[in-house]
């Protein structure tokens, strides 16, 4: 077994707040964990608690066997990547990347070395002399990676690294993050308020809401079978439809739609979501091959809004819009337009079902 | 919580290594410098005019009351105080307005020439004053032929609205140019006229630096020792009441009663300043300011000229205390001549310098350096203690206050920030009532005075040390510490270089305070600890004019000296925005 970290009941509360509720995690060695969710929901938090810039209320946080709540900072051999880059303005890249092996008083060669390849894992041999403040973002952020893998630390923690960089940057260095964890087999551990990111580049993701973990898990799981409607809602799109459900039929307002789940008999109010890529879309007189007429409603397309290999239509339904994304190959063969009239099937598989009192959208 | 699990963990295996407890070693450290050399005194005071012995008695304020002679000293002071703070408001309001509201040409130097006042004793603008319309004044007496002279309220009004110029100039400068320019273009574009767009635009969105910079003046005039002790004549003002009280006739208590009550209109100025100096801050947008217009030619010129009038007072000053130390007898005979700078002063003596140059040197020479010039070495070793000194614990201070943030943080905050709300002759005096102790070894030695000159100077130390750091990223230091650095070495790599430039024009603030002090000083200088500042008011007082021009001149070069090194040293003046306390 590998150097597990481990949060037990993790809690911190600020007066009154409680910022992380209760959380419990086992992260196994070398493992990607992303924590992802809103801002404000604890995620920045959790990861100051195992860094310990920020003290635990209540819980533990345990590292190879050990509890080290009260284990100073700098003690725990956790390299840290920040949102800001926090480079140190006054040092040369070089200089900044051995600050830590010069901390642990290693040899003046070792240090060479070590620097070396550091620069090579992220290609930047030329930059050695550079001021941090000469290097544009992306660049910045690729040092200040291997700053903090420089000493070799047992866990990486990023707290939104990428968040400060633009879309296409942020695109390419998340590649190079995932790269370089493979490469490596460091634990690391990822925060991130963007979904693509999290579901894109780790093993597990944790979402977290309002201090607690929602759904920990693989990003297909994540994304195929959110548990609730918060994960189902902030992990890509869904529509919602508020209803009532008994048996596998489920009213809503004066439709009622055919599910695949059928575990209560007695009537209760749930919360239907469907992803937008479920849902079919034909045009009148399309031929309709075997679906289930009680999942049929008519609608008329709004809003077309190209995304690139795929093209979200916004379809009003009754006065409410619907989300439905088609591959652009549909899209062109049914010539699919704004101010159409169409028919959206959603397959009673497809459908989500989630008890409504905890509905948060 | 687990309580003995928290406690292991707090102590670390090395020391050095825990940020807590060091953090709270270096705040119990700087809390205790601050109470013992801050609060002691000023408590000694209160309890020395409050009590006869054991017993609570308001005799002291009784007999200060009814004693015309020396209640009018409270009077007077709100008098020069008021009347200073008026004056010096308005000439420095248009003077910040000229600078950053029109496009007149010559800013930079405007802006130099009126920051002189702060790399001299205050004051050098009495004895300027005194040289040309004093007794024997160029003016009074060689052009006009007057028996009129300058000594009294007059005096006194005119040399501290000198001095206090370059303060009040710089809180208006900044709140000036902080105030969106736009709100004045759209008054002139919907048809205001200039004054009306003055009168309704720019004046009501500086009203707080405005009444800061007012709060400013009255604080350093009424506070002040220097000017009124040797251009007030027979006009008695509280510092120097204090002083007359206690080393002219061994009242103590009397002086403690006068420094009691001239602690309430100085902390309340004090209060006043720091209070509007925060609203003022809330009023700057950041936004980004269009480009100036041009000034039309008649407000153009009409700001040079009236910009020109307060420089060309400065300059006058400057060169007339210059001149003076070089000249045989002003105003009478302007032969050039170096015997002024023959200190008359005996007893000097300074540690290192006395012994090395009295074995090295032998007659006049001998005694002329070793002796005469001792005063100066003093000032200077004493400066650049203090400097280093000053400098240190005030950075330490703030990034304790501002970056750790214990428990306690906000007392230590507070006093940080006070000694500014002290005037410096009731330090001085409480520093004799407090410290004037057999077992207190370090009275009546240096030490004590470079320990009085940090504290007194604590404030602006702290307060600009405070700003600089702001602008330090918490996860740069975070960075620091989870690559495995401890707090010592965190400080010293990281924070320390980042904070270079705030550390060196703090180093430059506390050596032009060092070398111009007076008022606490004064009070605890001795026969063998004598210093130069102090020694222009003794030359002064004993009628050597000419040698205390002298030395006004050798304290002069030698501040600017340093300044010229500090500018060498960090690439930027160590003056800008430098504002000292009494």
């Amino acid at each position: 077994m590998g150097r597990n970290l481990k949060l037990e009941n993790l809690t911190k509360r600020f007066g009154s707040l409680t910022a992380v509720d209760h959380v419990n995690l086992e992260i196994e060695e070398g493992e990607f964990i992303c924590f992802l969710g809103p801002s404000g929901c604890g995620k920045t938090t959790v990861l100051r608690m195992i860094t310990g810039f920020e003290t635990i209320t209540e819980g533990k946080v345990i590292f190879d066997g050990k509890v080290i709540n009260d284990l100073i900072p700098q003690k725990r051999e956790f390299g840290i990547v920040f949102q800001s880059y926090a480079l140190f303005p006054n040092m040369t890249v070089e200089e900044n990347i051995a600050f830590g092996l010069r901390v642990r008083k290693m040899s003046k060669q070792a240090i060479a070395e070590r620097v070396d390849q550091m620069l090579d894992l992220i290609g930047l041999r030329d930059w050695r002399k550079l001021y941090p403040a000469q290097l544009s973002g992306g660049q910045q952020q690729r040092v200040a990676l291997v700053r903090a893998l420089a000493p070799d630390p047992q866990v990486l923690l990023l707290d939104e690294p990428l968040s400060a960089l633009d879309a296409k940057i942020r695109v390419r260095l998340r590649a190079e993050v995932k790269r370089l964890q493979q490469e490596l087999r460091k634990t690391m551990i990822y925060v991130t308020h963007d979904q693509e990111e999290a579901l894109s580049i780790a093993d597990r993701v944790v979402v977290m809401e309002k201090g607690q973990f929602r759904q920990v898990g693989r990003p297909i799981e994540i994304y195929k079978h959110p548990v609730c409607s918060f994960v189902a809602d902030f992990v890509g799109t869904s529509n919602f439809f508020k209803g009532v459900q008994s048996g596998n039929r489920v009213r809503v307002g004066k439709r009622t739609f055919r599910i695949a789940r059928e575990e209560n008999v007695t009537e209760k109010g749930v919360s239907l979501a469907i992803r937008p890529e479920k849902i079919e879309v034909f045009k009148a007189g399309d031929p309709l091959g075997g679906v289930e007429a009680s999942n049929l409603v008519s609608g008329r397309i709004e809003v077309v809004i190209f995304l690139g290999a795929a093209v979200r239509l916004v379809v009003n339904v009754d006065g409410e819009e619907v989300i439905s994304d088609v591959i652009e190959k549909t899209f062109e063969q049914r010539q699919l337009r704004a101010g159409q009239d169409v028919l959206l099937y959603f397959p009673p598989e497809a459908f989500l079902v989630y008890p409504l009192d905890e509905a948060s959208s | 919580m687990n309580r003995t699990e928290t406690i292991q963990g707090i102590l670390p295996r090395s020391l050095w290594e825990s940020d807590r407890l060091l953090t709270w070693i270096t705040m119990g450290l700087l809390l205790s410098v601050l109470v013992f050399f801050l609060l002691y005194p000023v408590y000694d005071i209160c309890k020395l005019s409050f009590f006869k012995g054991e017993t609570f008695t308001l005799r002291n304020y009784a007999d200060y009351f009814t004693n015309p002679r020396i209640f009018r000293s409270l009077t007077n002071s709100l008098y020069v105080s008021l009347v200073t703070t008026l004056i010096t408001t308005v000439l420095a309001f248009f003077f910040a307005y000229g600078l950053t509201r029109t496009t007149i040409p010559m800013k930079g130097l405007f802006y130099t020439i009126s920051t002189f006042p702060l790399i001299a004793p205050s004051i050098i603008q009495g004895l300027a004053l005194i040289l040309l319309f004093g007794r024997n004044g160029l003016i009074t007496r060689y052009f006009l032929q007057t028996n009129w002279n300058i000594y009294g309220a007059t005096g006194i009004v005119v040399a501290e609205c000198l001095y206090c110029f370059p303060n009040a100039l710089f809180i208006l400068v900044t709140t000036l140019s902080a105030v969106d320019t736009r709100l004045d273009e759209a008054a002139q574009s919907l048809g205001a006229s200039w004054f009306r767009t003055f009168y309704k635009v720019t004046l009501p969105s500086a009203k707080y630096g405005i009444a800061s910079a007012a709060a400013l003046v009255f604080n350093l005039t009424i506070t002040d020792f220097g000017i009124p002790v040797v251009i007030g004549g027979h006009y008695s003002v509280l510092a120097t009441e204090i002083y007359q009280q206690v080393i002219g006739m061994q009242r103590f208590d009397l002086g403690a009663t006068i420094s009691v009550i001239l602690l309430i209109p100085s902390v309340g100025a004090f209060l006043l300043n720091y209070y509007l100096t925060k609203k003022s801050y809330s009023l700057i947008s950041g936004q980004a300011r269009p480009f100036l217009q041009p000034s039309r030619p008649l407000k153009k010129w009409g700001f040079t000229i009236y910009c020109w009038i307060p420089c060309l007072f400065i300059l006058v000053v400057f060169a007339s205390v210059f001149l003076a130390s070089f000249v045989k007898n002003w105003p009478y005979d302007f032969s050039l001549t170096l015997k002024h700078f023959d200190f008359p002063s005996l007893g000097g003596y300074g540690p290192l310098w006395t012994a090395f140059w009295s074995s090295v040197l032998s007659g006049f020479w001998q005694s002329l350096i070793a002796y005469k010039f001792a005063p100066i070495w003093n000032s200077l070793w004493v400066a650049i203690l203090v400097a280093l000194g000053g400098a240190t614990l005030t950075l330490l201070a703030a990034y304790i206050i501002e970056k750790k943030r214990p428990v306690g943080g906000q007392v230590l905050y507070t006093l940080s920030v006070l000694p500014a709300a002290i005037p410096g002759t009731v330090l001085g005096l409480g520093y004799i009532l407090a410290f004037n102790k057999p077992y207190f070894f370090f009275y009546g030695t240096f030490w004590i005075i470079i320990i009085n000159i940090i504290v007194a100077n604590f404030t602006l130390g702290v307060l600009a040390s405070i700003a600089n750091l702001k602008q330090i990223d918490r996860s740069i230091e975070e960075a620091a510490v989870s690559l495995g650095a401890n707090p010592i070495t965190t400080f010293l790599r990281v924070v320390f270089p980042l904070s270079r430039t705030a550390f060196f024009s703090n180093v430059s603030f506390f050596f032009m305070r060092a070398m111009t002090t007076i008022s606490a000083v004064i009070f605890l200088i001795s026969a063998k600890v004598k210093l130069a500042a102090i020694e222009i008011i003794f030359l002064d007082i004993d009628g050597r004019t000419a040698s205390a021009n002298a030395m006004c001149t050798i304290i002069i070069v030698i501040v600017v000296a340093m300044l010229l090194v500090m500018r060498f040293i960090t690439g930027k003046s160590g003056l800008k925005g430098m504002s000292p306390s009494t």
